[in-house]
C-alpha cells in the first residue's frame, strides 16, 4: 500500500501553497514562470487522478470503430486516421456519426486534463 | 557570454553613413536565440547622412551556432526593405553586412521601435494603444499594405512559390509532418479533410506574413509602432493571413474581441479594405480560420516534440503542447456538420 496522501493531492497541495504564498510575491517574468509551474502541477494531478480510464475507454471505442479488437492505441489510432483521410467518414457515409460520436468523446477527455476552461465557452 | 563587435560595427556605421566620427554606446542583447540575436546599439553620429543620435538594433546571427547562415540575414533584410518600401509600419531597415572582416556573422542594422509586443499585456492592458477600433483598423490597414506586393517580384525572387493551391499545398505540408511523427492524431485528420473538401481557390498570390497575430506587433501608449517577426513570410494566399489574425486561438482570453483578442472583425476589415480598394470576402475567411487551428496544431506538437525529444527542455515548450487538446474541441466545433 502507498502511503498517503497520493501523488495526485501532493500534487494539489503544493500547487496550493504556490498559489496562496508565492504568487502574491512575485512579479513580472517570474509570476509568468509561477503560472506556468501551477499550470502543470494541475495537468499532472488531473491525470493521476485519471489513471489509465480514459485511454482503456478510448481504446474500446476505437477497437469498435475501426472492427480491430485486438489492435493498440497507437496502431488503432494509426489505422482511424488514415481511413479518415481516406474520405472513409465523409457526409453521407456510414459511420460518421459514430466516428463524431467517438472524436468528440476523446477530445472531452484530453481536453479535460490539459484545459478543462476551455470546455466553457 | 554572447559577444558583439562594437568597434568594426561602428566603424561599418560611419562608413555606410560617411560620418566624420562615430561612437557607439548602450550595447545590450535584447534576445539571443539559437539561430539569432538581437542587440540594441546607439550611435552617436558626427557628419554625414545621419547626423545626430541613431537608436539601432542589430540583428545577426549567432555566433554560437558556428554555421554562416548569410542568406537568412540578407533575405530577411530584403523583405524588411521591401515592405517597408511599400509603406508597412516596420522598423526602417538601414544597412546589410556579410564582411567578415567586421563580423564573423553577416548582419543588418534597423532603427529600434519603442512599445510592447507582449500578446497578454496588449489585450489585457488599455494604456497601450488606448484607442482599440484604431489599432483593430490600423492592423487592417497594415495588413493591406503587405498584401499589396505580388509575384512576381525583382526584390524577392528568393521566395518560393507554393506549389499548386496554396491551400492544399497547406493540407499537404501539415500531413507530411503527420505521416512522420511518432504518434496519430485522428482529429487533426477529420479537421485535414474538412479542409480539403473545402479548398477553395486561390484568387491572386500576395506576399503574406505567415504569423500575423496579437504578438507580433509592437505598441505603445500612442498606438501601432511595427510589425515585426516576418521569418514565416513568402508567397499564398492573403485570406490565410486575415482568417490567422481573426482565428479564435489568437485571441488571448478575449473571445469576444474577433481581430486578436483587441478589437471587433469589422474594425479590421475595414482598415483593410478601405486600404487595398477591395472587399472581404466574409464568408471566405471562415475557412482560413480553421487552417489557422490545424496550422497552430501542428506547431505546438512540434514544439511540444522539441522538449519530449530532449533537444531543448523547457516548462514552456512542454506546455505548448498540451493547447493542442483545446485546439481539437475548436476544430470539431468549426467543422462537424459539414
Amino acid at each position: 500500500m502507498r502511503e498517503q496522501p497520493l501523488g495526485d493531492e501532493l500534487l494539489t497541495c503544493a500547487r496550493d501553497y504556490l498559489k496562496s504564498d508565492v504568487l502574491p510575491a512575485v512579479e513580472g517574468d517570474r509570476k509568468h514562470g509561477v503560472l506556468m509551474v501551477m499550470n502543470a502541477m494541475a495537468i499532472a494531478a488531473r491525470q493521476l487522478r485519471n489513471g489509465d480510464r480514459f485511454e482503456l475507454d478510448e481504446l474500446e471505442s476505437m477497437r469498435l470503430l475501426v472492427d480491430a479488437p485486438h489492435c493498440g492505441l497507437l496502431e488503432g489510432n494509426r489505422l482511424l486516421a488514415s481511413l479518415v483521410r481516406d474520405g472513409t467518414y465523409d457526409p453521407g457515409r456510414p459511420g460518421r456519426d459514430a466516428l463524431l460520436k467517438h472524436l468528440w468523446r476523446i477530445t472531452e477527455q484530453r481536453v479535460a486534463e490539459s484545459n478543462p476552461k476551455a470546455r466553457q465557452d | 557570454m554572447k559577444q558583439f563587435p562594437e568597434q568594426a560595427v561602428a566603424k561599418f556605421v560611419q562608413d555606410a553613413t560617411g560620418a566624420r566620427s562615430i561612437t557607439v554606446s548602450n550595447v545590450s542583447l535584447l534576445s539571443g536565440g539559437a539561430i539569432q540575436e538581437n542587440w540594441a546599439a546607439d550611435f552617436d553620429i558626427e557628419g554625414g547622412d545621419y547626423h545626430g543620435r541613431l537608436e539601432c538594433v542589430v540583428r545577426r546571427d549567432s555566433s554560437a551556432s558556428g554555421v554562416a547562415i548569410s542568406h537568412g540575414r540578407e533575405q530577411e533584410f530584403a523583405l524588411l526593405s521591401r515592405v517597408y518600401a511599400s509603406g508597412v509600419t516596420v522598423p526602417e531597415p538601414l544597412w546589410f553586412c556579410a564582411d567578415a572582416s567586421v563580423s564573423d556573422t553577416p548582419f543588418f542594422i534597423m532603427r529600434r521601435i519603442h512599445g510592447v509586443a507582449s500578446a497578454h499585456m496588449i489585450v489585457k492592458d488599455l494604456s497601450y494603444a488606448p484607442d482599440r477600433p484604431a489599432l483593430a483598423e490600423a492592423l487592417g490597414r497594415e495588413l493591406a499594405r503587405i498584401h499589396s506586393v505580388m509575384p512576381p517580384d525583382r526584390e524577392l525572387e528568393f521566395l518560393s512559390r507554393p506549389s499548386g493551391e496554396p491551400a492544399l499545398a497547406k493540407i499537404a505540408g501539415l500531413r507530411y509532418f503527420l505521416d512522420h511523427h511518432h504518434t496519430p492524431y485522428p482529429v487533426l485528420e477529420w479537421g485535414l479533410r474538412w479542409l480539403e473538401r473545402h479548398a477553395p481557390v486561390t484568387e491572386r498570390l500576395a506576399l503574406c506574413h505567415g504569423d500575423y497575430r496579437t504578438g507580433n506587433y509592437m505598441v505603445d501608449e500612442e498606438g501601432l509602432t511595427g510589425i515585426l517577426d516576418w521569418e514565416f513570410t513568402g508567397w499564398g494566399d492573403p485570406l490565410e493571413d486575415i482568417g490567422w489574425f481573426c482565428a479564435r486561438c489568437w485571441r488571448f482570453g478575449r473571445p469576444d474581441l474577433e481581430a486578436g483578442g483587441i478589437g471587433s472583425r469589422e474594425d479590421f476589415y475595414r482598415g483593410y479594405e478601405r486600404e487595398s480598394g477591395q472587399p472581404i470576402e466574409r464568408s471566405s475567411v471562415f475557412y482560413w480560420e480553421v487552417m489557422a487551428h490545424l496550422n497552430w496544431a501542428v506547431i505546438a506538437i512540434q514544439q511540444g516534440e522539441r522538449h519530449c525529444s530532449g533537444r531543448e527542455r523547457s516548462l514552456l515548450l512542454a506546455l505548448t503542447a498540451h493547447i493542442v487538446p483545446e485546439l481539437e474541441w475548436n476544430i470539431l466545433k468549426m467543422t462537424e456538420t459539414g
